[in-house]
């Protein structure tokens, strides 16, 4: 990539390796940078991770991160500076940036060249200029694809939402139908938008920390990993053996109990009451270990800049994990023979390969979809250097597979906790907690800088960037949780053959978050 | 509805407040339909919401259920910290519900422990609606949820014993 004229740079505190990550400053023509674009999305084994702004002095520079996932496996980082109030469509050449373009217009009112419609992803259609975003407004109103939305002919829509089932989250679904068929649906996640970027700028890493898990609480690990990873590095803070491995830990009892989640609600949308008494025992078993390995049951706070902010009782781990987990194994076996389940999860909600890897997509929703991939493994982290991680891939992309793929995971988080937990003396996360206040707090004082953090979450590749000021407040902070990247697949799998009742199958078999969508 | 929040109002509100909860308690002290509103939260109080009828819990055995429609509740259940863009969604709501009706606050968001006030949220639930019991925690356990779903409706007394830790109250402990 270097020999496109681009200047490389290593970012945050210059020369500290470690994660990785290359930044480039192209310092050419626009054309250039397009022919980059174009030839990123080309190569094989390159793939766009995530798309966001950034307001610095000289104005607004759009960031476009690549994971590189063949040969030297690496985040790049791609630096395109806007000139002129447009750029060049990123989403013409490479369709996965399609929903970030939509993102970039609303927070800074900056849109991709051409006319080409933008969907409202956070911004209330009632919202003005005044609105809170984390530069300026669009210039003018942006015209919707989306809501209003008119159909005409044998069709009709039926709105659904915002307030939804029992505790559902709010989300307000566009179903278009003729009756029982989908033709079409479309979401909109606006009503839960926190403004959590924008809350987060010159916010100490501490403060910080607390809002990123609350981003998406069932991610709370992956996300706040994340953070603390790209917060790491800046800081040049290297966490220990024992605190890394007891992150893991965490990251995969996180994944279980997500999984378990999951097979309790395809068990309610489809109607198996037992199958769901059973599979929430599993999941109030998991949250119990949970509870008394970390001290909460969503294991909040546990992850902190250069320590463990819960101390870990590792004993819980060979005491109680193996029989909670146990109930949900037993559960997923009973599933796999229960015709009148497996009908409904058999062809239902179809992602391709080729809508996977067109629209970026990442985690059990890719990996269903016969994308081998996983951050844990390609771009190992934390103790995951150490381990060898066996990847679920399935190539169907429908129900059943997403399903396939999570019991899959779940057996082999199980696996590598009972892995972690053998490698050192018990107690060893525990002696390294000593520093329980963030110390990030008081040493970032005098260190600016930008890195990039990432994990998988059990909703796939989780990133955060994370720039400080030399006085180490927030300058700015970029979450994308994995949730993110896949709820844009939600419509083309709710899309693929599928009548009404098939709707709940499809959405909790990708167990998305709108919190982590609309942050 | 009023809708009225219970900062402006004074003692009249409260007044109001507490006639409608003794009320609501005497009518609901058996029986009780619930609905949840989510407004903003991080998704966790909403797993633990579901998990109010999961068998470690099983709501139904103490004559409380959940209702997918606001016109068959007794109880408006919210979440989140009463994100602005939820206003009207969470005001239809709330007005659908036949009178008397309890509100019931979950978690550290609609308390206040989270967000502050702001362009984009409230900050807490009783700027918008008038809220009889707050359950804190982040997130409240479904025992906490339990507990405070028995305050509301007058089967549990808000305090099971008070007792000073210092001091030669009974009970307490002589440090």
């Amino acid at each position: 990539m270097s020999d496109i004229g681009a200047r490389e740079t290593t970012p945050g505190d210059q020369g500290k390796a470690g994660l990785g990550v290359t930044q480039f400053t192209l310092e050419g023509r626009c054309r250039e940078r397009e022919d980059l674009v174009a030839e990123l999305a080309r190569a094989p084994g390159t793939r766009l991770a995530d798309f966001f702004g950034d307001v610095e002095e000289g104005g607004l520079v759009l960031r476009l991160v690549y994971a590189i996932e063949s040969g030297e496996r690496a985040y790049k980082m791609l630096d395109w500076p806007v000139v002129g109030g447009t750029y060049p469509s990123v989403s013409d050449l490479d369709p996965a940036a399609f929903v970030e373009e939509c993102e970039i217009y609303e927070q800074f009112g900056v849109r991709p060249e051409g006319d080409e419609l933008l969907n409202r992803l956070v911004v209330p259609p009632h919202a003005g200029h005044e609105f809170p975003r984390l530069g300026a407004a669009p210039p003018r109103e942006g015209r919707e694809p989306h809501a209003p939305h008119y159909v005409t002919g044998e069709a009709f829509e039926f709105p659904f939402g915002p307030v939804r089932a029992v505790a559902q989250e709010s989300l307000y679904m566009g179903l278009v139908t003729s009756g029982e068929e989908v033709i079409d649906l479309y979401l909109l996640m606006w009503h839960k938008h926190r403004g959590l970027e924008r809350r987060l700028r010159g916010m100490s890493l501490g403060k910080a920390l607390f809002l990123v898990e609350r981003a998406e609480g069932l991610s709370a690990v992956a996300n706040s990993w994340a953070f603390c990873r790209a917060a790491e590095n800046v800081l040049g803070v290297v966490a220990p053996e024992a605190v890394e491995r007891a992150r893991a830990i965490a990251l995969e009892l996180e994944r279980v109990y997500n999984h378990a989640a999951a097979v309790a609600a395809l068990c309610q949308a489809t109607g198996l009451s037992v199958g769901q008494a059973q599979a929430e025992i599993a999941l109030e078993e998991l949250l119990r270990v949970n509870l008394a390995a970390f001290g909460h049951r969503y294991l909040f706070g546990t992850v902190a800049i250069g320590t463990m902010g819960r101390p870990l009782d590792e004993e819980v781990l060979s005491r109680q994990l193996p029989q909670a987990y146990g109930e949900l194994r037993r559960v997923i076996e009973s599933l796999w023979s229960t015709n009148s389940f497996m009908d409904r999860l058999e062809a239902c909600g179809i992602v391709t390969n080729e809508q996977a890897r067109r629209l970026g997509l990442v985690g059990p929703v890719a990996r269903a979809a016969g994308c081998d991939m996983d951050t844990r493994r390609d771009h190992a982290f934390g103790a995951y250097t150490g381990s060898v991680v066996n990847v679920a891939v399935r190539e169907r992309g429908d129900v059943l597979a997403r399903m396939q793929v999570m019991a899959a995971e779940a057996e082999e988080s199980v696996r590598l906790i009972r892995e972690l937990a053998r490698v050192g003396p018990p107690g060893d996360g525990r002696a390294d907690g000593a520093g329980f206040a963030a110390p990030g707090q008081e040493t970032a004082a005098g260190r600016g800088g930008s890195a990039l953090g990432w994990c998988e979450s059990p909703r796939g590749e989780s990133l955060a960037w994370l720039s400080l000021d030399p006085a180490g407040k927030v300058r700015r902070a970029r979450l994308r949780p994995g949730t993110f990247r896949n709820w844009r697949a939600f419509d083309d799998a709710a899309r693929s053959r599928n009548v009404f009742t098939d709707i709940p199958i499809i959405e909790a078999s990708f167990w998305l978050t709108v919190a982590g969508f609309a942050r | 509805m009023t809708g009225a929040s219970l900062g402006a109002g004074g003692a009249a509100a409260e007044d109001r407040v507490a006639q409608r909860l003794h009320d609501a308690r005497a009518m609901f002290g058996r029986s009780l339909h619930i609905r949840t509103v989510d407004t903003g939260s991080c998704a966790v109080c909403e797993s633990e919401i579901r998990l109010l009828l999961a068998p470690h819990y099983d709501l139904h055995r103490l004559g409380l259920f959940f209702t997918p429609a606001p016109r068959h509740a007794d109880m408006l259940m919210v979440t989140g910290p009463a994100v602005r863009a939820m206003d009207t969604a969470l005001q239809k709501t709330y007005a659908a519900m036949p009178e008397p009706k309890i509100v019931i606050a979950v978690g550290a968001c609609p308390l206040g422990g989270v967000y502050p006030e702001d362009e984009l949220a409230h900050g807490s639930l009783d700027r918008v609606l008038p809220v009889d019991v707050f359950v804190p925690g982040c997130p409240p356990s479904p025992l906490a949820l339990l507990q405070g779903l028995l305050v509301a409706v007058g089967r549990l007394s808000e305090k099971v014993s008070g007792e000073s830790f210092v001091g030669s109250s009974p009970g307490g402990l002589d440090l």
